[in-house]
């Protein structure tokens, strides 16, 4: 939920990873969360759908990954793997034309991030419209179901800010270019235009629904300063799966910390 | 000692309460408070978050290089790049995010004098950047890579333990990477969390055939850095992150080398002695004037510089003169170069416990031995301090690090190795 998610950027208890993990570690029931080392997530994905196909409840893995992160070597193992056994993997590649700040064409051989996958088949969907990305969901997780193995998807997106808090997002590229897609692709926007153009929702109940979210983004933002950070003996928590709870070496010989799981 | 135990948990405690309204509220916060930190005051409570948990200390200005100028750290590093690339036609800088200059400016400017063939990025691939860096070292060429950040160097650690490493010796010194140098940023810098702030040189420092080096200024990182591009041998050049910025002093324009495998007597002692290397070094240096100011005691303060090969013979002649030994590095407590600079100095070989040498003869193996270059500084090392530093021990050796866990996201400021708890080992120490 939101509350969640802004109080873990903030590094408090009632964070989505009890305020442990910071920006790029959330998690959730099924969603496995986020890694330092971009692309670490891949074959991480490829063993989920193994355990997917393993357990017959019909489901699949989705694997996100960025434009920069489509680079390591690890994804090219995990599409092997996934390919030689039939694994029902969805693999993404958000292409948001950005690195943090290296083009695609400044870092990619091929820009073509959809027929990296080689013996993979690969989609190539527009990012910024809801509904095109919907059906193809709900395609390519139809053919995974299917058993014919894993696929694809590019979705083609684009990033407004920087990567970071210390990218400003302007050195490699233009003002102008982001306004343009701003103004003419945001994703939200157009779903509005086309709801409101086929007579789906009017604009006063599009606002009414603005104005509900931009109050559960405040309450959120209000939780996630307001709440107490974690509690100091967490330190040590959840390093290890351990019966008896072991103490903690470290800068001190006499305040240790208990690890408990 | 209990008290100071209870206090210094107190005040954990306290700092771990959250909303600085606690500081005021809770009774008893002024007396703890004041224990510890006697010039400190309620207001500052509120500034002390965003301080660094060290002072930098910059050194006197060297003389014996000709011109010197202001630089911060990632100054002094394009300095250095600069007089490589000069030198050296065959030098090359790549790493990702190079051109522009480098997320932490290491690299501005260089582009633009010497080219993109000289300088270029590359995509987002550790493994293929050390990959792709030996295989220029081997040609011949120079190759500086640099790894965005410490905690990314793990998909190269094959690269560079398995294959960069090995390279001569498993060829019988048919090729080498010798003139390979990974530079990386490196250590804790306030709010880097769990992947933009380790300290991995503990698991190079397992890996015969590599060199790893930490400066912990402007003008040592020229001069080793210098010395490890002119070095044939592979190389890791960590950077303390936090001094990119926070440390600036004069450093010497033109290039100059500092010798590798050698540690630098900072301030000498006569009590105990202090090792540490990159930031840490200003923790303890700070230490030391705590030491000298309350309790009396001299300390003698070694900034370490080179992990592999260390200077073994420096810190046991500082350890056969005082008799104690702290170490303190931010990198977990288990494994980390602490417990191998603790395990030698207690036991140091004497030359007959060296299993290989016989006296007066050589044997076939130390032959082979000799023959592993990267070794010779250390074998000398074995050789001169001829003493058993364990019966000249007076305490136990103390080793103050982080603690083994992950690097934390919001208990930075508790898990990092901070001068008060320095403090309290050495004060331990000197009333064992």
């Amino acid at each position: 939920s939101v509350r969640e998610i802004l109080a873990e950027l903030t590094g408090r208890k009632g964070g989505c990873a009890k305020g442990k993990g910071g920006s790029m570690h959330m998690y959730a029931k099924n969603f496995y969360g986020g890694n330092g080392i971009v692309g670490a997530q891949v074959p991480l994905g490829a063993g989920i759908a193994l355990a997917c196909k393993y357990n017959g409840k019909d489901e699949v893995c989705l694997t996100l990954y960025g434009d920069g992160a489509a680079n390591q070597g690890q994804i090219f193992e995990a599409y092997n793997m996934a390919a030689l056994w039939k694994l029902p993997c969805i693999f993404i590649c958000e292409n948001n034309r950005y690195g943090m700040g290296t083009s695609v064409e400044r870092a990619a051989a091929s820009t073509d991030y959809y027929k990296r996958g080689d013996f993979i088949p690969g989609l190539r969907v527009d990012g910024m419209d809801i509904l095109c990305v919907r059906e193809a969901t709900r395609f390519a997780a139809a053919y995974c179901r299917s058993g014919k193995g894993p696929i694809l998807m590019e979705l083609q997106t684009y990033r407004y800010h920087g990567h970071s808090m210390s990218d400003p997002g302007v050195s490699y590229r233009t003002r102008e270019e982001i306004q343009e897609v701003r103004s003419k692709s945001d994703p939200i926007m157009l779903l509005k235009d086309r709801m409101v153009n086929s007579n789906l929702a009017s604009v006063e109940e599009l606002k009414e629904i603005d104005v509900e979210v931009r109050k559960e983004i405040e309450d959120a933002a209000q939780f996630a300063t307001a709440d107490p950070e974690p509690p100091l003996e967490e330190l040590g928590y959840h390093i290890y799966s351990s019966d008896p709870p072991f103490e903690v070496r470290g800068a001190n010989q006499w305040i240790k910390f208990k690890s408990v799981s | 000692m209990a008290v100071v135990a209870a206090a210094a948990g107190w005040l954990l405690r306290l700092r771990a309460a959250g909303a600085e309204g606690h500081w005021r509220r809770l009774p008893g916060a002024g007396l703890a408070r004041g224990f510890l930190h006697p010039a400190a005051t309620v207001e500052d409570a509120a500034q002390r978050r965003q301080v660094a948990h060290f002072t930098f200390q910059p050194d006197p200005e060297p003389r014996e290089y000709g011109q010197t100028q202001k630089m911060n750290l990632f100054q002094s590093v394009t300095s250095a790049l600069d007089n490589s690339l000069a030198k050296d036609p065959t030098a090359v800088i790549f790493g990702e995010d190079v051109a522009f200059g480098g997320v932490f400016r290491c690299t501005v400017g260089l582009r633009d004098k010497y080219g993109k063939d000289r300088v270029f990025n590359t995509p987002l691939c550790e493994q293929g950047i050390v990959g792709f860096g030996i295989g220029i070292a081997v040609t011949g060429a120079t190759a500086i890579a640099e790894i965005q950040f410490a905690d990314y160097i793990f998909p190269a650690f094959d690269q560079i333990v398995n294959e960069a490493a090995k390279y001569r010796y498993r060829s019988g010194d048919l090729f080498n990477c010798g003139s390979l140098t990974i530079r990386s940023p490196w250590g804790c810098v306030g709010h880097g969390a769990l992947y933009h702030s380790q300290s991995p040189e503990a698991f190079f420092a397992h890996c015969p055939g590599i060199k790893v080096v930490i400066p912990r200024s402007p003008f040592q990182a020229k001069g080793l850095l210098l010395s490890c591009i002119e070095d044939k041998n592979p190389c890791i050049f960590f950077e303390p992150k936090i001094l990119y910025r926070a440390a600036a002093e004069e450093v010497p324009i033109e290039p100059y080398n500092i010798p590798l495998s050698q540690a630098e007597v900072i301030q000498e002692g006569s009590d105990v002695t202090l090792v540490a290397w990159g930031t840490q070094v200003h923790v303890i240096r700070e230490v030391a004037s705590m030491a000298k100011e309350k309790l009396g005691v001299s300390c003698e303060v070694i900034d370490l510089r080179t992990i592999i090969p260390w200077d073994v013979d420096t810190i046991c002649k500082s350890v056969i003169k005082t008799g104690r030994l702290l170490i303190s590095h931010e990198a977990p407590l288990t494994g980390g170069f602490a417990s191998e600079i603790s395990s030698t100095v207690q036991k140091l070989c004497r030359i007959e416990d060296y299993p290989f040498y016989k006296r007066g003869k050589q044997t076939k193996k130390s032959k082979l031995l000799g023959q592993a270059q990267w070794l010779t500084p250390v074998i000398p090392a074995l050789w001169e301090a001829e003493e058993e530093c364990f019966l000249n021990l007076e305490a136990p050796i103390s080793r103050v690090c982080g603690y083994d866990t992950p690097f934390p996201h919001i208990f930075e400021p508790f898990y990092i190795p901070d001068k008060w708890k320095c403090y309290d080992a050495l004060r331990k120490m000197i009333n064992y």
